[in-house]
Parts: structure tokens; C-alpha cells; sequence
């Protein structure tokens, strides 16, 4: 038996992902064995990464503040839309330095068999971010980034919908859920998939039908 | 019944080409059994009750990690006995190698895996794991009962001759059970035809497109098979055209499903369950045009399982380079003596087979050489060294026991 403030850090460890009782225990060990500012500055990162990052009030990302650094960046293309369920999901995406648009961080994907449905994703916000633009937007002074592109609200409108949803059938099926929607409610707005296929320097031999049918459905001339 | 379990993908080499030593501990009725197997045909025999049948679920434990009477932990080890352990030395291409799988009722980590003496966490994808096809008089249902066992059978085979549909199955059956759910929730909450049709349509078009990989894949492994079940179904006497034939509900066109589970929305939110789809289909097993499900004998039903599953073995050891090693349980009962003498001709032909009898007379040329003897006794508990079809004092191996 350990003193219970002991037990208490062991429990607290063992309930992060991946932690299972052995490492929270040599966690907490080590905790000890440093200096008590050690401690203190962990602590002090954990309370803070909890009061100061929250929701980015247009895209949904992380953010510190009302807005996060990508919806504030003025370089960034906002015509251009880049759909995603998580907000994990955003760095791979910026690590390809292929992505110059913004994020829209839906909160998931449909799962019925979860008891996710449209309205407990940020589909409505996305629906509206297409039809009227983003609110307050940093571009908005700089005029219209297209010669037709402003709405009454003032922000340029998107052109294109880049949905990256993870390729699971529940990805699948929250893509096809917006692709729908937007057809009918914004029709002039482009709405893409990420292409799915050959994993690059693998060999044709090993890959599995489903992988190999996607990636010859979306060939494309060389 | 006739569980093809599902071996290992098709890798070169390596493949488990048949089962050397069988040694069990606390296993069943066993208080210890050592067997040395030959690579062809072995007779088991005893007469009722002695634990023939165990130990050929302990064969196919130590191989697979599984039962094939799906039973607990606590049926599988001995009465009285703590924990049990079964293990089989595996003879490739390669060399030898030891699977062994540990049974412990109390273990709150379930069986131990081990592939010489190394833990593993599934033996089921092992390169060395030797497939195994399994004949039990109590799982005739696969011919006599519903088509959910048949299409179970099937999928298994597909894993089998064609790993690379693993993925569409998986999406299949997920997409499913995501779709039903769906619709529970939508009767749940009466949502009318309209708006649900609405919220359907994604997992319609996800459905569907799994739905019609499946049933491509499905119908290239039963037409695959055919020739092969039917070649064999003839060597076995079994008069007349035995045809086996996949009967997919669905079409094998993505947008066809997607407009025959429109039409469907109403029923389907009813019932509140997808009634369209390959998860409905079967597998239909006909003599001369008449289902063998309905009409065939005991006697037919009987030869007709074997002949798939010899025709199945034919065509894995084609496509994967190794053939399944049979395990045939009681399979000599209500075979009439020529019957009996095809069946063992054609499983000496090739490949390793263990069958059950309880009299070895019962099998044709059982004491010819080559066909190897395991006498089970009743009450002893214990099955000594036994040589099968090997000089009975070969060397014991004691080296290669995990």
C-alpha cells in the first residue's frame, strides 16, 4: 500500500492513452526523484493547456484566443476549404506544405453505431462558412481575392471544398454526407475528396483490392 | 462441420506442409498424449467416448489458438487439472518449428501463444501455421442448415484464396452495422421515409460499394472452387452433377445496390435492419439440379461435404502452395464400403489427414504401411508414444517440445 497522494498520481497517469499501470507508476517515481520546480512547471502546463487553448470561433481548430493562427493569417487562401474530422488532423496536413487554404474541423465523423449523427458534427457552421464567408475575416480588408467572390457579409467565398476525412467507412460516408449537401445548397462550389491509393515506394504486388481499385478509378494522365 | 480455418496469406514458402509430434497435457480427457504424426494418412481409433475427437480439437488447437467446438477454457482443460497445454511440431519447407498454445481457465490474459517458444500474439497469421479442414458429424448443418454458415464458410475460403479481400469484407460488415444502426435510430425517433432517405444516402453509397466487391469476390471464389468439388464429388461416387453456385441478392454494380437499397428505405426502416445485401446471400450446394440442402440423403449430404471440402483443399493447395490438413471426424459412419474405400483412397493420395473410426477396420488398408495407428484407449487418460506411420522406436525428438 502507498500513501494515497501516491495512488492518486499512479490513477491519474494510468488514465492517459497508452498508460497502463507499470508506466504510470514509473511516472510517478520519477516525478518524485525530481525537483520540486519540475513538478510545478508540469503542473502548471497542464492547468494552462486547459484555460488557454480552446475552439477556434470559425474553423474549430485549436486556437489561443477567439481565432486560431491559421484563420488568422492573412496569407492563407480563404477560398480555399480543407475539411477534417479532428483537429490532429490538421498538422499532417500543414506538414505537406501542399495546403494553403483554411481548416474546417468537424468534431468527428457520422457514426451511427456511436449515436453521431449531422448535427453533432460542425456541419451547419461549414454550410455557412461556404455560402457566406468566414465573419470578421482578416482578408476582408484587403478586398475581395476574387473579382466576383464577395457576399453581404463581406468575406470572400469559397470556391473549393477539400473534403480530408479519414478514409474509413465512416469517413467515407461523412465525405459523401457533405459532398450531397453541398451540391444542393452551394451547386457552384467545388467540392473534392482527397485521393486515395498507392502508398508511395510500396509494391503492387502487396496492395489489397480495395486500395488498388481506388487508386485505378483515380488515374490520372502522365 | 467443415471450418476451413484461415491460414496465413499466401507467402512463399515457409507453409506448414503437415504435423509432426502432437503432445498434450491436461487437455480435455487427456492427462498427457504424445503422438508422432506421419505426413500422410493416420488412423484414430477407439470406441465411443475414448477422446478420439479430443484429440483432434487439440491438433487444431495448437495450430490455430482455437477450438473447433468452440469451447471455453475451462471445457478444454482437464477436469481437475489447473491449466492444459497442447503443441504440435510443424513440418516446412523450412525446417521445423513448434506451436504451442497454453490454456488457463484463470489466466486473465487468455492463451498463451507461443511459436518456438517465442509468445505471439496470433498464431492465426504465422507463415508456418499449417491450414486445417475440419469435418464433425455435429456441424453437418453446414449442408443441412441455414446459409449463414455456408456464406461464413465461404468468406473463410475467401480469406484463404484471396487475402487481398480482406479489406472489403471488413468494410462490409462495418458499413452494415453503422447502416442498421442508422436505422434503429431513425424508427426510434420516427423519422419519416423522406427526411431518412436523406440521411441514408451516405451509407447507401458506402454499403454499396463494399457490397458489390464482396459479392464479385464471393462469386470468383465459388466459381473458382466449382470444378474442383465436382471432380472430386465424382471420384467419391457421388452420381450426377454436383454443383456448388454462389446466389448473390445484390448486383455487383455499385450504383445498382445503391438503387435497390433506395427502394428498400421504407421496409428497411420498418424492420429497422438493411434486408438487401451479400449478408443475405448463399451458397447453394445442387445434385442434378435439385438443392442437396432439401433433398440429398444423410449418405449424400455426407459425401457432398466431403467432396467441397476436398475439392476446397485442392484449390488452396494450388493457390497457396500448401495443402490443408484434413481432420475428419466420424467420417466413415454411413459411408457404405466402396464409399468407404474411394474416401480413403483419395485421402492417401496426398496431404495429411487425421481420421477418427471406432474400429481401425472401418478404414480401408488401415494397416498398410504408411498409414500410421493411434490406438485410443478408454479410462487410461494417457496415449503413449505412439509412432504413426513411422518405425515405431524412431528417435523421440525431445529437443523441439516448447
Amino acid at each position: 500500500m502507498q500513501p494515497a497522494p501516491i495512488e492518486r498520481l499512479v490513477a491519474a497517469f494510468s488514465r492517459l492513452p497508452g498508460v497502463g499501470p507499470r508506466t504510470a507508476q514509473r511516472l510517478t517515481y520519477h516525478v518524485l526523484s525530481r525537483p520540486d520546480e519540475d513538478a510545478r512547471a508540469l503542473a502548471t502546463a497542464l492547468i494552462e493547456v486547459k484555460e488557454l487553448i480552446g475552439e477556434c470561433r470559425i474553423c474549430f481548430n485549436l486556437a489561443e484566443g477567439e481565432r486560431c493562427v491559421i484563420c488568422e493569417d492573412p496569407r492563407r487562401d480563404p477560398t480555399l476549404l480543407c475539411v477534417v474530422e479532428t483537429p490532429a488532423d490538421v498538422l499532417p496536413v500543414e506538414r505537406t506544405h501542399e495546403y494553403r487554404g483554411r481548416y474546417h474541423v468537424l468534431g468527428g465523423a457520422l457514426s451511427p453505431v456511436d449515436g453521431v449523427g449531422p448535427r453533432d458534427l460542425r456541419l451547419e457552421e461549414l454550410y455557412r462558412r461556404v455560402l457566406e464567408g468566414d465573419p470578421d475575416d482578416p482578408a476582408r480588408g484587403s478586398g475581395p481575392l476574387v473579382d466576383d467572390g464577395t457576399t453581404s457579409s463581406g468575406g470572400p467565398t469559397v470556391t473549393e471544398v477539400v473534403v480530408a476525412t479519414n478514409p474509413t467507412t465512416s469517413g467515407e460516408a461523412t465525405a459523401l454526407h457533405i459532398g450531397a449537401e453541398l451540391r444542393e445548397r452551394s451547386p457552384q462550389v467545388r467540392v473534392s475528396r482527397l485521393a486515395s491509393g498507392l502508398p508511395v515506394g510500396a509494391d503492387l504486388e502487396h496492395a489489397d483490392e480495395v486500395t488498388l481499385g481506388r487508386a485505378f478509378a483515380g488515374r490520372r494522365t502522365i | 462441420m467443415a471450418a476451413v480455418d484461415r491460414g496465413a496469406a499466401t507467402r512463399p514458402g515457409g507453409h506448414g506442409l503437415h504435423l509432426g509430434r502432437l503432445r498434450v497435457r491436461d487437455v480435455r480427457t487427456y492427462v498427457e498424449a504424445d503422438v508422432e504424426l506421419g505426413p500422410g494418412l493416420t488412423v484414430v481409433a477407439g470406441p465411443n467416448g475414448a477422446g478420439k475427437t479430443n484429440l483432434l480439437e487439440a491438433a487444431y488447437l495448437a495450430c490455430t489458438g482455437r477450438s473447433f467446438r468452440q469451447a471455453s477454457d475451462a471445457d478444454l482443460v482437464r477436469r481437475g487439472a489447473e491449466a492444459g497445454n497442447a503443441s504440435a511440431t510443424v513440418v516446412t519447407r523450412s525446417g521445423p518449428s513448434v506451436f504451442s498454445v497454453g490454456v488457463d481457465p484463470q489466466a486473465p490474459r487468455g492463451r498463451r501463444l507461443r511459436v518456438d517458444g517465442t509468445p505471439v500474439e496470433t498464431l492465426l497469421d504465422h507463415p508456418s501455421r499449417p491450414r486445417m479442414s475440419v469435418f464433425l458429424p455435429d456441424r453437418m448443418v453446414l449442408v443441412k442448415g441455414g446459409p449463414a454458415l455456408r456464406r461464413a464458410h465461404l468468406d473463410q475460403l475467401l480469406a484463404v484464396l484471396r487475402p487481398s479481400s480482406s479489406p472489403v469484407r471488413r468494410a462490409f460488415h462495418e458499413a452494415l452495422r453503422q447502416r442498421n444502426a442508422l436505422l434503429g435510430s431513425l424508427k426510434a425517433r420516427g423519422v419519416g421515409v423522406e427526411r431518412a432517405g436523406q440521411e441514408l444516402q451516405p451509407w447507401d453509397a458506402t454499403l454499396a460499394a463494399a457490397a458489390a466487391g464482396l459479392t464479385t469476390a464471393r462469386r470468383e471464389t465459388a466459381e473458382a472452387i466449382r470444378p474442383a468439388v465436382n471432380v472430386r464429388a465424382a471420384q467419391l461416387g457421388l452420381a450426377g452433377e454436383l454443383e456448388i453456385s454462389y446466389r448473390p441478392r445484390a448486383s455487383e454494380d455499385p450504383e445498382e445496390v445503391v438503387a435497390a437499397l433506395a427502394e428498400r428505405h421504407a421496409g428497411d426502416l420498418e424492420r429497422g435492419f438493411t434486408h438487401h445485401g451479400p449478408h443475405r446471400d448463399d451458397l447453394a450446394v445442387r445434385r442434378d439440379g435439385r438443392l442437396i440442402t432439401r433433398f440429398g440423403s444423410q449418405g449424400e449430404q455426407r459425401l457432398s461435404l466431403l467432396a467441397l471440402l476436398l475439392g476446397e483443399a485442392d484449390v488452396m493447395e494450388e493457390a497457396t502452395g500448401s495443402r490443408p490438413v484434413l481432420l475428419l471426424d466420424d467420417v466413415m459412419s454411413e459411408l457404405d464400403a466402396d464409399r468407404r474405400a474411394r474416401l480413403v483412397g483419395l485421402i492417401r493420395e496426398r496431404g495429411q489427414a487425421l481420421v477418427t473410426v471406432t474400429e481401425a477396420g472401418h478404414v480401408p488398408g488401415a494397416g498398410d504401411e504408411g498409414v500410421g495407428l493411434v490406438d485410443v484407449v478408454p479410462g487410461s487418460a494417457v496415449v503413449a508414444r505412439v509412432a504413426a506411420g513411422a518405425p515405431a522406436d524412431a528417435p523421440p525428438a525431445d529437443e523441439d517440445a516448447a
